[in-house]
């Protein structure tokens, strides 16, 4: 095979698996800190691309389309609103079903995400067809041989690790950090050392929520197209990835991420039927598990009697 | 989204008028079984708002012998669901007749509840030729065509073009994989050349990895058999990798959404539907504008025409007969050069209409223009590689 | 002597509640009327737990379990006889008992063990495929067939064994969502199943008598071939309430509990773990095999888009929204699941979009589900022997 295909493909698996990190990070910090799945979470990420499409109808009514000011803004704008989605997910849904068993919570966030689709669905302006992305990035591209080298996937691989880097960033250095980390050791201890629980829940799932609308704005960058439905598998391999990662590790997750998207493109190579490559991908997954019970990277927990 | 409201209240106001309506005509109900949610549910949505246009139409008529009434029921384009709805219509005796299936997987579990109830439908939108073909059943009609016309007059048509090697990318359901199939043998039967097949599942995001593939193969074409939401990811994620090959798609494609959803890009595509144009038909023209009139939240889409036109095929049937659906039945089955939009209907004996006309069309400025009057037919543009 | 004489008028009053009810449910078709009873169920339900009629009843049925498997088997044999004409009904009525059918494998599993299944439906499908292969290809007579099918699904079920074995949580999770995507997957790209398009599967024949032929009765009318599939479904329901009934109620649903609360101290007490675990999963999923089977039969067509991710959370919904590890709160449940989608077709595109909502209002107000799951009463059963 030509060198410049195999870049090629090398690339495309980068990309992917920067995108399915940036989801998976999610999972990790909710299971962190709350010990839930949320499954509403590949909704969220949709959610957030259609914000940022929404806001971007709404600057070019008001003339202000300029392309890179408007990729920060309706990125940013996105962020803001998910995180506001999140925080309020977790104070109204989420937070009072501690006591049930863990499993609902599962079961409503997930109602919650079929609400999310089926609103924008119905109520987005034609939303039950796919929707154009605005190009809001310089359409240049490098032809190196056969590898199609274009400035937004490198630039979506750079915004996408930085954002993760920045979130273990706060999570290691800042101040409501420590706050997260002591709350996802030992939640009592951590209230009783004066931590305010309720608010570390809020920003997690804030801050969770914002990841995910950045994913879904690159998402919809990077592929120039947004629809209702693309949360739904995105939100499932985003779990995968954390939990082969190892829950409750941020590197697991970025690892998880990647390794995923590895084996998607190797089966969509390998294979002459490509569809299989999700039978494949997700077969690993199972192996995967049994060779590594806990994840690749998860603490060794000792079992507590 | 005001729209909706108005829709959604509207639809319960007229349910609500139609239980209780003391008009001295006799209320007649006819079913529309599509899917109304889900992936392609904009299809599902346009088909309703035209056989509900036709119900209306008809209700204005003052010289209508009866009052219709729409039972509309969402398949949600999936066969179990299908069955559950397709079985709560034949078993309903107030229900003369459906307009039913866009999906043709659901299309194929449901003939067998509609023969063993004996209600007489018209399918509006699903292509599998076996709905027809693979049995007897004397109630099921369909006013499309099948992917078997479609694809032998595309692959006749590609090749006179001058175009000669082919990768072909299709969604794994059904419909996907009988276009590969009929495309595939038409083509290479008639000297063309596949050079790879690709079979993507349908809800599939990221395709770059068999785009690459393709993009190895160096195909002239790419064909794509599968409907528009796929469509619309496969072609922009071809023009990010620098594929410059045509891309050729099928019925599927034809929809508004798949150039809304791709803008300036969806420039230069090609599709085959069954059937004229819709405006360049007796009757298409006022079909597009009634439509405009009633104020849907949705437009009606590629086979919105074909959903009314199996609307009007059923209340003729009835109005000439009776809402009986034996009678209902023999009077479709005997359906010969009636008038439509989408041109004369005639159902052979497997309930299929043999109407063979395909239309070609190319996306020139954002519209789906007819092949023979575009710039590019006459030269003024050109498709890539070529 | 029993120290509590508790009567069981309260079962029998709540089951025939309890069949009106569904009656009503599946036979009113306008929206109005469907909107009175929604509320009136609310109201009823609402009263039983805020005056205590609802811990009366479950009292009563823990007292009597015979009675109380007897009266709902009557109440809903009764429902079957009075529904007999309407084909969609009965349809909608097997389909929950189905429904039920795997959901209390599933409770096995998950309610008793602590396995989390996410893939349900993928069993079912296994069960349902197994039927299409096996009725066209061989004579086997369709009892047997329903049978082999429910031991395929314990049978390929055993693949995922060994990593349950090793995970737990949501480690186990993603082991059995992988496979669920997995299959439908698969059966999607594999031509020699029928590929996208599906199998058609012949109606049900039990000693020469196909049950997709209605029943005439002469002046009286003829009842839906649906009505034998009904009694069919109700029979696999009762059979399988019945067994898990005396799984909870015996050692083994002891160990079972044990290993749910605590693995660590369960294994510490001697229980073997990795032997219950194989147990409660394989038997769930043979559950769901035998359920697959009756379906495929009934329905006459299976194709894998049928068998979706999505439809394994509706199967898990079902258990939670019941009350995990209560075999009573699936039928409701699934009642709810399975018929109400249906019931909302008057507001057609609209129609999920409502339901997801009620389904998390349910669960905001009643977190533990429909009918949680009692402690076990000890005494209350050493009363009686």
């Amino acid at each position: 095979m030509d060198l410049g295909f195999i870049a090629q493909y090398l690339l495309n698996g980068i990309v992917l698996g920067v995108i399915y990190a940036m989801v998976a990070v999610g999972f990790t910090l909710f299971f962190g800190v709350l010990d839930v799945i949320k499954f509403s979470h590949g909704d969220v990420v949709m959610a957030g691309a259609f914000t940022a499409l929404a806001t971007y109808a709404g600057l070019e009514l008001l003339g202000l389309g300029y392309p890179t000011f408007a990729a920060v803004f309706i990125t940013l704008a996105g962020i803001a609103a998910m995180a506001l989605l999140g925080a309020l997910l977790a104070k109204f849904l989420i937070l009072p079903l501690r006591n049930a068993p863990p499993l609902n919570t599962l079961l409503i966030t997930l109602m919650f995400g079929l609400a999310l689709r089926e609103s924008v669905r119905l109520f987005y302006p034609n939303g039950s067809n796919p929707k154009p992305f605005p190009q809001l990035l310089p359409d240049l591209s490098l032809s190196l041989g056969n590898l199609e080298l274009r400035f937004d996937s490198v630039l979506l691989i750079i915004v996408g690790l930085g954002a993760i880097i920045g979130v273990h960033m706060l999570i290691e250095r800042s101040r409501i950090g420590l706050a997260i980390r002591a709350v996802a050791q030992d939640p009592e201890t951590a209230r009783l050392m004066g931590i305010n629980f309720e608010r570390v829940v809020l920003a997690t799932f804030g801050l969770g929520s914002a990841l995910a609308a950045l994913a879904g704005v690159t998402n919809g960058l990077y592929y120039s197209e947004v629809n209702f439905g693309m949360g739904l598998l995105l939100g499932v391999i985003g779990f995968s990835a954390a939990v082969v990662g190892g829950l409750g590790s941020l590197y697991g997750a970025i690892i998880g991420g990647f390794l995923f998207a590895a084996l998607q493109t190797i089966g969509a190579v390998w294979f002459s039927v490509p569809a299989y490559k999700d039978v494949f991908a997700f077969a690993c997954i199972i192996a995967l598990m049994a060779w590594k019970p806990t994840g690749l990277l998860a603490a060794k927990s000792a079992e507590r009697v | 989204m005001k729209r909706h409201y108005v829709t959604l209240i509207t639809l319960l106001f007229m349910l609500g008028v139609a239980g209780c309506a003391s008009d001295d005509k006799e209320t007649v109900k006819v079913a529309f079984i599509g899917p109304l949610t889900g992936g392609v549910s904009a299809n599902g949505l346009g088909g309703r708002n035209s056989a509900e246009l036709a119900i209306r139409l008809q209700n204005a008529d003052s010289s209508s012998k009866y009052k219709y009434e729409l039972v509309a029921l969402d398949d949600e384009c999936k066969p179990n669901i299908g069955v559950q709805v397709a079985t709560k219509v034949a078993a309903d005796k107030h229900i003369v007749a459906g307009v039913t299936h866009y999906c043709s997987a659901v299309a194929m579990g449901t003939v067998d509840v509609y023969h063993k109830f004996g209600l007489p439908v018209v399918v509006w939108g699903a292509v599998l030729p076996d709905i027809t073909y693979g049995n007897d059943y004397a109630e099921v009609h369909r006013v499309n065509g099948t992917m078997i016309n479609q694809n032998e007059v595309a692959a006749d048509f590609m090749l006179q073009q001058g175009y000669k090697t082919w990768a072909v990318v299709h969604d794994t359901t059904d419909y996907g994989k009988g276009h590969n199939r009929y495309f595939s043998k038409f083509v290479i039967d008639k000297g063309g050349r596949i050079v790879g097949t690709f079979g993507v599942s349908a809800d599939q995001q990221d395709f770059n990895a068999e785009l690459t593939k393709v993009k190895e193969l160096d195909p002239d074409v790419i064909y794509f058999g599968g409907l528009a939401p796929t469509g619309v990811r496969l072609r922009s994620q071809m023009e990010k990798l620098g594929i410059n090959a045509v891309f050729q798609g099928t019925s599927g494609i034809v929809s508004d959404a798949f150039i809304d959803g791709l803008g300036p890009l969806a420039e230069g595509v090609l599709a085959f539907r069954e059937g004229a144009p819709v405006e360049k038909l007796p009757g298409g023209e006022s079909f597009l504008s009634q439509y405009q009139q009633q104020d849907f939240g949705e437009p009606p889409e590629a086979y919105g025409a074909f959903a009314f036109a199996a609307a009007n095929l059923i209340i003729d049937a009835i109005e000439k007969v009776g809402p009986d659906r034996k009678l209902v039945m023999q009077e479709l089955n005997a359906t010969r050069d009636h008038d439509s939009v989408v041109g004369p209907v005639t159902f052979d004996e497997h309930g299929q209409n043999t109407v063979a006309l395909i239309t070609r069309y190319v996306i020139q400025d954002g519209k789906w223009v007819v092949w023979e009057e575009s710039e590019y037919a006459s030269g003024k543009r050109k498709l890539p590689g070529s | 002597m029993p120290i509590t004489n508790r009567s069981y008028w309260p079962v029998v009053a709540s089951a025939v509640f309890a069949a009106v009810f569904v009656l009503l449910f599946l036979y009113l078709e306008e929206q109005w009327e469907i909107a009175v009873l929604a509320v009136g169920l609310v109201a009823a339900l609402y009263s039983a737990v805020r005056f205590g009629f609802l811990g009366r009843i479950e009292a009563a049925a823990s007292d009597h379990p015979r009675t109380t498997i007897v009266v709902n088997f009557v109440a809903a044999l009764a429902v079957i006889v009075l529904l007999r004409g309407e084909h969609f009904a009965l349809l909608m009525l097997a389909t929950v008992f189905l429904y039920v059918t795997v959901c209390l494998g599933l409770t096995i599993q998950f309610g008793y063990t602590g396995i989390v299944n996410f893939a349900g439906i993928a069993f079912f499908g296994i069960g349902a495929y197994t039927t299409a292969v096996l009725t066209a290809h061989t004579g086997v007579p369709h009892l047997l067939v329903i049978i082999i099918a429910g031991l395929v699904a314990g049978l390929i079920g055993s693949v995922l064994i060994l990593p349950l074995l090793r995970t737990r949580g949501h480690y186990a999770a993603l082991v059995t969502i992988a496979f669920g995507i997995l299959f439908r997957t698969f059966l999607e790209v594999s031509d020699v199943l029928g590929g996208p398009q599906g199998l058609k599967v012949p109606g049900m024949q039990i000693l020469g008598w196909s049950l997709n032929d209605n029943i005439s009765l002469g002046p009286l009318g003829s009842v839906s071939f649906y009505a034998s599939y009904a009694v069919v479904a109700l029979l696999l329901a009762a059979g399988a309430y019945i067994l898990v009934k005396r799984l909870e109620r015996s050692w083994i649903g002891l160990n079972l509990d044990a290993i749910r609360t605590d693995e660590t101290a369960a294994a510490s007490f001697g229980i073997d773990v990795p032997r219950w675990k194989i147990f409660a999963f394989t038997v769930g999923n043979c559950l769901a095999g035998f359920a697959g089977a009756v379906y495929a039969m009934m329905s006459g067509f299976i194709a894998p888009a049928s068998f979706n991710f999505g439809d394994s959370l509706l199967l898990v919904s079902i258990v939670l929204l019941g009350g995990s590890g209560n075999p009573l709160g699936v039928l409701p449940a699934a009642l709810l699941v399975v018929v109400l989608p249906e019931k909302l077709q008057i507001i057609q595109e609209y129609r999920f979009l409502l339901f997801a909502v009620l389904v998390i209002l349910i669960l905001r107000f009643r977190p533990e589900g429909l009918l949680p799951r009692k402690m076990r009463e000890y005494f209350a059963a050493w009363s009686r022997s």
